[in-house]
């Protein structure tokens, strides 16, 4: 059971605090509701750089780490599809260095030509580094405008194309900061060792000055239900080919959501699961076979991603995958299968909150899914799940016509 | 005083200190098994890690540690791969195996009520494997899969590369691994390599978590009783001897980054330097203040990240400076590079300097203490060198204390320029 306190600020801030005894340590997590989904289309990759910019120092605070760092502290943070998210840990004793920082930054971070240049820079390596000079690297690229149409779900967080960043401008970033960085538009949440009265505190006496100021007004586009089955085939150089295939589904809170993150485990969850049972263990068609739910707030996506032996012919490959999605449309599943994943889930749950860290990110998430309790109600749903709703899920989400396909293939010898 | 005033102040640092915790307790089994209990936490959760000398250093064939440690789960005298893993899955016991270069063995974590279930199906999966052939057969075919995508990444190629210039072909320290020795492995050398290393006698259990009573009971009613047959152990002969080429490219076409690897073999954590070579390491690329993140990525923008690390072997130890850059910047950020280390020979370091890598590693050292299981990881590190927790109150001595002086010697003993090995791939 995770207690905790909340508050809100005048500004629209919102504080929630979680007090561990049994560390030394705090942790703050900020999570700032504004993601990819909110660029502009031809500026995509413009949250994730804005992330890399808030780390390069204030008017009053010229470098952001190194005060951290003589407090002892770590931090890092992460853009996806819906959030902007910065964490830090440090000594308890001198969690006033992480509100001093954080508020600042929220207050006025000072943007330079040369800071955006380098960190654009930065950001165009990572790029490099992970999608494009990476083997399978560029597959959500290829992916995500293939599956959304008009939700900009269609990008990945990344950015849409090398070309988006280099065109990013000063007042691009000045005009980000102002439509999101809003303390209306923020989540705080402390955990660990820390008393909410001091959290209260502390959050009135650094965040509390900052003015409310109007957020931007989110209006996305509804993708429209897809209706007819999707395919593409591209060739890399690659040692073997891959499968992928991505259904859409519900939002994150749809009802919907508990029994698919389910049958996701079903297929995929340890080395038990079925995918891998029936087409890595048995028929030894794939060297890895893997399937989860994205997990995005707006309507998101099964995926099964799975690379073959060589030799697997890929259209043998999906054939099989496709009997093992359409068997989970009778009522082949087993009490002892459903069982086991529910043990599986609430195992993981009970060791993800033993890290404060974890759990202040989880606390800010449910809180801007709509209730922070939620986080002591994850168990409890996926324990509500029957035989019957996986069943139900899976007739209505997996079908054929639902669903995209990408055939990547190895352009070297076979 | 005013808000606008006070933003540009920073709110004082109050001093910090990591608690060292020994582990409350340790004993010795019937059978000889070492057993250390860390009871602390707040979760009814635990984990088990169990150690055993069984890893790469000891093989004399290719993936022999790695492979025997991997077929661990794949089959048993009661169980099938299929059935074992089904059942780990049903009590949502989670299961790391891990072969590394000294010590191999696996880390289980699981609900304290599924603690007897836990150890049933450990004592089944370290002391009953089969290595059917079937099994093992998949397991090589997907090993070469993972190998082939590998090999396709510069960073891996360089990586590879650096520790068989630094380590010699002949030890597997720095031995590569090649695709024809995929083929040809067999259930019986995997048991032969099983029966000499995973010995219950010479087994380490680190335990932690919120630790019920009756553990020790339980640990001699699965444990106590277990022995090996009598095995006489050959040495490996293994040879660790560096290549005489320090400068390496190895060519991957149509890469758009170069990865860059920087070092050479170095003391490892038995000696008294150790730990000063580690706060040197940290100043010049363990974190996000370091020289070389400071002037390589956040002054000109070569690179999403660049690393120093140091890390040791039973053998020995290595220090590597490694990072990914666009093809164009390569020549230029080896440059910059080596610009960090001549003016760590040179230069005493700052007070300011100084006193943000205390701070930090301070910091850090809080880290790895605050809980079970970063205590108990903490532990394993210095326990499989023959050391104690003492190694930390040293560490945490250094950190405070450590001189510009003493930084410089060291850069002059372990960051000589002509002892570098520079391997580059793209």
């Amino acid at each position: 059971m995770i207690n905790f306190s909340r508050f809100r600020l005048d500004n629209g801030l919102r504080v929630i605090v979680h007090e561990d005894r049994s560390t030394p340590l705090a942790a703050m997590n900020i999570l700032y509701d504004v993601g990819s989904k909110d660029e502009d289309p031809s500026n995509t990759g413009m949250a994730h750089l804005f992330e890399h910019l808030m780390y390069c120092g204030t008017e009053n605070i010229p470098e952001y780490d190194l005060p951290l760092q003589l407090a002892g502290g770590e931090n890092n943070a992460f853009t996806n599809n819906d959030i902007t998210n910065y964490y830090l840990t440090l000594p308890s004793g001198n969690i006033e260095t992480a509100f001093w920082l954080e508020s600042d930054r929220m207050f006025e971070p000072d943007f330079t030509q040369k800071k955006l240049d380098i960190q654009k820079s930065v950001v165009i390596e990572e790029f490099k580094q992970r999608y494009l000079n990476q083997p399978y690297g560029d597959v959500m690229l290829l992916l995500r405008p293939q599956t959304y149409t008009i939700h900009p779900y269609r990008w990945p967080t990344i950015g849409m194309d090398v070309s988006h960043l280099e065109n990013i401008d000063l007042d691009h970033v000045k005009d980000f900061f102002s439509r999101y960085y809003t303390p209306g538009n923020a989540i705080v949440t402390l955990t660990g060792n820390i008393e909410p009265g001091k959290a209260y505190d502390l959050a009135v006496k650094w965040f509390g000055s900052i003015h409310a100021r109007e957020s931007a007004e989110r209006m996305l586009p509804l993708e429209p239900a897809q209706t007819e089955e999707k395919k593409l085939t591209v060739e890399r150089n690659v040692p073997s080919d891959a499968l992928y295939k991505a259904w859409h589904m519900g939002s994150r809170i749809s009802k919907d959501y508990p029994a698919l993150d389910l049958l996701t485990d079903l297929l995929a969850g340890g080395e038990s699961g079925r995918l891998y049972n029936r087409l890595v263990r048995d028929k030894n068609l794939f060297s890895e076979i893997n399937a989860y739910v994205t997990s995005d707030i707006d309507p998101g996506l099964v995926i099964m991603s799975g690379k073959l032996m060589r030799g697997t012919d890929i259209m043998k490959a999906e054939e099989a995958v496709n009997e093992v999605i359409n068997e989970l449309k009778d009522s082949a599943l087993t009490d002892y299968e459903l069982e086991k994943v529910k043990n599986r889930f609430e195992s993981s749950v009970v060791i993800s909150n033993t890290s404060i860290l974890n759990k202040a990110m989880n606390l800010s998430m449910y809180e801007l899914l709509g209730d922070p309790d939620l986080v002591n109600r994850e168990v409890e749903s996926n324990r509500a799940v029957s035989r019957e709703m996986v069943r139900e899920s899976a007739i209505k989400h997996l079908s054929p016509e639902n669903c995209t396909t990408l055939f990547y293939l190895s352009a070297s010898k076979k | 005083m005013t808000m606008v005033r006070l933003r540009r102040i920073q709110p004082p640092i109050h001093p910090f200190d990591a608690r060292i915790l020994v582990p409350t307790k340790s004993v010795t089994l019937r059978n000889g098994t070492s057993v250390f209990l860390i009871d602390a936490g707040t979760e009814n959760i635990m984990r088990i890690e169990f150690v055993f000398r069984a890893g790469m250093a000891l093989e004399n064939l290719p993936l022999l540690s790695t492979s025997a440690n991997m077929m661990l789960t794949e089959g048993s005298e009661k169980y099938t791969s299929e059935e074992m893993n089904s059942i780990l899955d049903y009590y949502g016991i989670f299961i790391n195996l891990s072969a590394e270069k000294d010590t191999a063995g696996l880390t289980v974590y699981f609900l304290n009520k599924h603690f007897e279930k836990t150890l049933e199906l450990v004592v089944e999966i370290l002391f009953h494997p089969e290595f059917p052939e079937k099994e093992l057969g998949l397991l090589m075919k997907k090993r070469l899969n993972w190998y082939r995508i590998n090999r396709e990444k510069v960073q891996n190629i360089a990586t590879d590369k650096f520790f068989e210039s630094v380590f010699g072909s002949h030890h597997p320290y720095g031995r590569m691994v090649k695709e024809t020795d995929f083929e040809g492995m067999m259930p019986s050398l995997l048991k032969d390599f099983h029966a000499k290393y995973y010995m219950p006698e010479k087994m380490t259990m680190i335990v932690s978590g919120r630790i019920p009573e009756r553990a020790v009971d339980l640990f001699e009613k699965y444990f106590g009783d277990l022995h090996s047959k009598v095995i006489y152990t050959e040495d490996t002969k293994n040879l660790i001897k560096g290549e005489s080429g320090k400068k390496d490219h190895i060519i991957k076409k149509g890469s758009i980054q170069t990865a860059i690897r920087i070092g050479s073999p170095a003391i490892n954590k038995r000696h008294p330097d150790y730990p000063g070579l580690k706060f040197l390491n940290v100043l010049l690329g363990g974190y996000f203040g370091s020289r070389l993140m400071k002037n390589i990525r956040e002054e000109k923008g070569f690179t999403y990240g660049i690393h120093s690390s140091v890390s040791s072997f039973d053998l020995s130890g290595f220090k590597l400076i490694s990072t990914e850059v666009g093809k164009e910047n390569a020549a230029k950020a080896i440059d910059e590079i080596y610009k960090e280390i001549r003016l760590l020979l040179t230069e005493p370091v700052g007070q300011d300097e100084l006193e943000v890598v205390r701070n930090y590693m301070s910091g850090e050292m809080v880290r790895m203490f605050d809980g079970p299981f970063a205590i108990a990881e903490s532990f394993k590190a210095v326990l499989e060198f023959g050391l104690d927790l003492n190694y930390f109150v040293r560490m945490m001595d250094i950190i405070r204390t450590i001189t510009p002086e003493e930084i410089l010697r060291l850069a002059n003993t372990y960051y000589r320029i002509d002892d570098l090995y520079e391997i580059t791939a793209g």
